[in-house]
């Protein structure tokens, strides 16, 4: 599991619990809105435009849901396992553009090539395990320039990679973006995705109901008021990943550059996952879903990452 | 109890510390010469040492070839057939079919390469196997990762089977830093590879390996077109789109197809160059070999630079099983000819279940 180290700050555990008062009653309305309207504010988009979902993959898999039933579903190899896997199961056409490293690159005119029927594109950028970022305004306004696209694009580790497209929201109907509170915000547990959608997603999911819990709501509302937590920890995770890429480089092991919070590897040491297991540290082995000696580590606490570069340097 | 067969290849891997690349035919003597030790015997014996099961009776080939190990642990066993003090490839496939006729569920077998092809003989697609890896050429994909992993997959034991390509490495041409390989059968593998894959949740979505062929073969017979030869490389998936075409398929060689009938059986270059003359429109479908992703030059060397040329990038389909691509970095040609592998890359769409495919690079 790719997750955040540090727990969020204690105002905001604080607010959970007092989330758990009147739990005979649902969710008020107002809370909801005023969640909203902090996502909104955030990233600075209209409140009418968020669309909030326990955890993003539940709303990537409702946009396929929703839009595969008469349109082609492009996707890229490596992504987002469960949605990949989803839209593999659910999609009644399913173009997947394979990734290769060592730069993981889209090429743009190959995939603009694709897109002469009705299509849905799912792009996760930066791209989870690769940590690549495979979009840039330029493709994104030829992909939504093509009215027959509708373009989704997960934006789970935008505030590691700071690189957004919220900004063509207003401008484009076909566009939208899916991102989480589970990563920079620490809040995996609570399980808080939101959607901002351009107008022609914004129709569709005029209806969708909020499945959030009050602590869940409470949580995020005062994590959004209060985010100087936020900007802390990502600093002191991209500065901890920017180490351990520097010392896993010493030991030969190809490591590959990415924005997000964690860090792609390819080892040749046989059963690296295994190893690393029984020391009790977790990584992603991710031999089964994609390549041989491909490896996603997640950046810990500091003597967390200690011990990973100890156990590989005595390898 | 769940019957399995053990069966240690107790030369292979000897040739590698002392610098030989494998030990098939004579070779291993020259290794023994230069000082070699045989590898074999520690591991099966770290493998055997990590099986937490106590429902295995082990059907074990005698001395050097796997009782000596399992006789140091508690496990129950039965020794099936002699050998000699010199063992050989015809020691393995014997014993190998005496334990079938044991009915064993699953084999076990320590070797590399070469012993996969002499597994495959033996074995067939009838069992699944676990291979643990020993040998010197490991190029073959059906071997568990290591011999901790292969213990997992036996402690973990699905039913889940993927078939594996078995590769027949020239130890000659290896020796001269050349890779020269062609595809020489199948073995069917436990799906769960390493101990983490095995630890994992089933996947409520995942389908079957056969059921993702059935789809691809079902895509491809309904966009076939009449008046068109179709040519079907070898391997398991082209056995399935035959089989859905009705016509009886050798699953390592390539036959054509036309109209419907078969018109070439397991073709050489001749063979295929003379029918591709023959009618007006000719299509290639081919799957690539898994782990190294080659479409052409490694597993059906009939498809010479001549035939491809004939062919064309255009007339070329490719079919794979998700499984298969998705562990792809990109698909590579070698044909031995430049100018047809530079005609022959780049880009290309593989068909890999019903109306879904993959782009991928060519190489």
């Amino acid at each position: 599991m790719n997750e955040n180290p540090y727990l969020p700050a204690e105002s905001i555990r604080k607010a959970a619990v007092k989330g758990m008062e009147n739990v005979n009653r649902y969710s008020e309305l107002k809370y909801l809105n005023e969640l909203k309207k902090l996502i909104g504010k955030y990233s600075n988009i209209p409140l009418n435009r968020v669309i909030l979902s326990p955890g993003s993959d539940f709303i990537l898999r409702e946009v396929i849901n929703i839009f595969s039933k008469d349109r082609k579903i492009i996707m890229v190899n490596p992504s987002f396992f469960p949605v990949s896997q989803y839209a593999m199961k659910l999609a009644l056409k399913l173009t997947k553009i394979q990734l290769s490293p060592p730069g993981f690159k889209l090429d743009p005119e190959l995939f603009l090539n694709e897109l002469d029927e009705p299509t849905l594109l799912i792009i996760d950028n930066p791209n989870n395990p690769t940590g690549a970022s495979i979009l840039d305004n330029k493709l994104v306004e030829n992909i939504l320039q093509n009215k027959n696209v509708l373009l989704l694009v997960d934006e789970a580790y935008y505030e590691f990679s700071g690189q957004t497209f919220a900004g063509l929201i207003k401008k484009y109907p076909n566009l939208a973006i899916t991102r989480t509170m589970d990563k920079a915000f620490s809040l995996a547990g609570f399980r808080l995705g939101y959607l901002l959608a351009g107008d022609y997603f914004k129709d569709q999911f005029s209806d969708f109901p909020a499945f959030l819990s009050k602590p869940t709501l409470f949580a995020a509302i005062e994590a959004l008021k209060n985010p100087e937590y936020v900007t802390k920890n990502i600093k002191k995770i991209i500065s901890e990943k920017a180490r351990i890429e520097e010392e896993l480089k010493k030991t030969g092991i190809e490591v590959f550059p990415g924005s997000a919070n964690f860090i792609l590897i390819k080892c040749k040491i046989p059963d690296f996952a295994r190893k690393l297991m029984d020391s009790g540290i977790l990584i992603k082995d991710l031999s089964e879903e994609w390549l041989n000696g491909f490896y996603r580590i997640s950046i810990g606490l500091p003597e967390e990452n200690d011990a990973l570069l100890s156990i590989i340097k005595n390898n | 109890m769940k019957k399995i067969g053990l069966i240690v290849n107790p030369i292979a891997g000897m040739g590698g510390s002392v610098g030989l690349k494998g030990t098939d035919g004579e070779i291993y003597k020259k290794a023994i010469e230069l000082g070699a030790k045989p590898t074999t015997p520690q591991r099966i014996e770290e493998t055997l040492s990590l099986i937490k099961r106590e429902d295995i009776h082990f059907m074990v080939a005698p001395g050097k070839m796997g009782e000596n190990s399992i006789g140091k642990f508690d496990f129950k066993y039965e020794i099936v057939s002699t050998i000699n003090e010199e063992t050989n490839a015809s020691d393995t496939k014997r014993i190998v079919k005496k334990m079938l006729e044991k009915n064993i569920e699953l084999l076990i077998f320590v070797g590399g390469d070469g012993t996969a092809r002499d597994i495959y003989d033996a074995v067939g697609l009838n069992i699944p196997v676990i291979g643990i890896p020993s040998g010197v050429k490991m190029f073959s994909p059906v071997f568990a990762l290591s011999p901790n992993a292969a213990a997992q997959m036996i402690n973990n034991y699905t039913k889940e089977l993927t078939e594996k390509e078995v590769l027949d490495i020239d130890e000659e041409a290896f020796r001269e830093n050349k890779i020269s390989a062609k595809l020489y059968g199948y073995l069917k593998v436990p799906k769960n590879i390493t101990l983490l894959q095995a630890k994992k949740e089933p996947s409520n979505v995942s389908r079957s390996e056969e059921d993702m062929k059935e789809e691809i073969a079902d895509y491809l017979m309904e966009n076939l077109e009449k008046e068109t030869l179709y040519i079907l490389g070898p391997g398991t998936t082209l056995k399935t789109i035959a089989d859905k075409m009705g016509v009886e398929k050798t699953l390592l060689g390539i036959d054509a197809v036309f109209n419907g009938e078969l018109v070439g059986i397991d073709l050489n270059e001749k063979g295929l160059l003379t029918l591709i003359k023959m009618y007006n429109k000719s299509t290639i479908i081919v799957t690539p070999i898994g782990g190294n992703g080659f479409i052409f030059g490694r597993a059906s060397k009939q498809f010479t630079p001549e035939v491809l040329k004939l062919i064309g990038k255009k007339n070329i389909v490719v079919v794979a099983t998700e499984d298969k691509i998705n562990k792809l970095e990109c698909l590579r040609l070698d044909t031995g000819n430049i100018e047809v592998d530079k005609s022959l890359s780049g880009f290309t769409k593989v068909i890999t279940a019903y109306k879904k495919e993959t782009i991928i690079e060519v190489k």
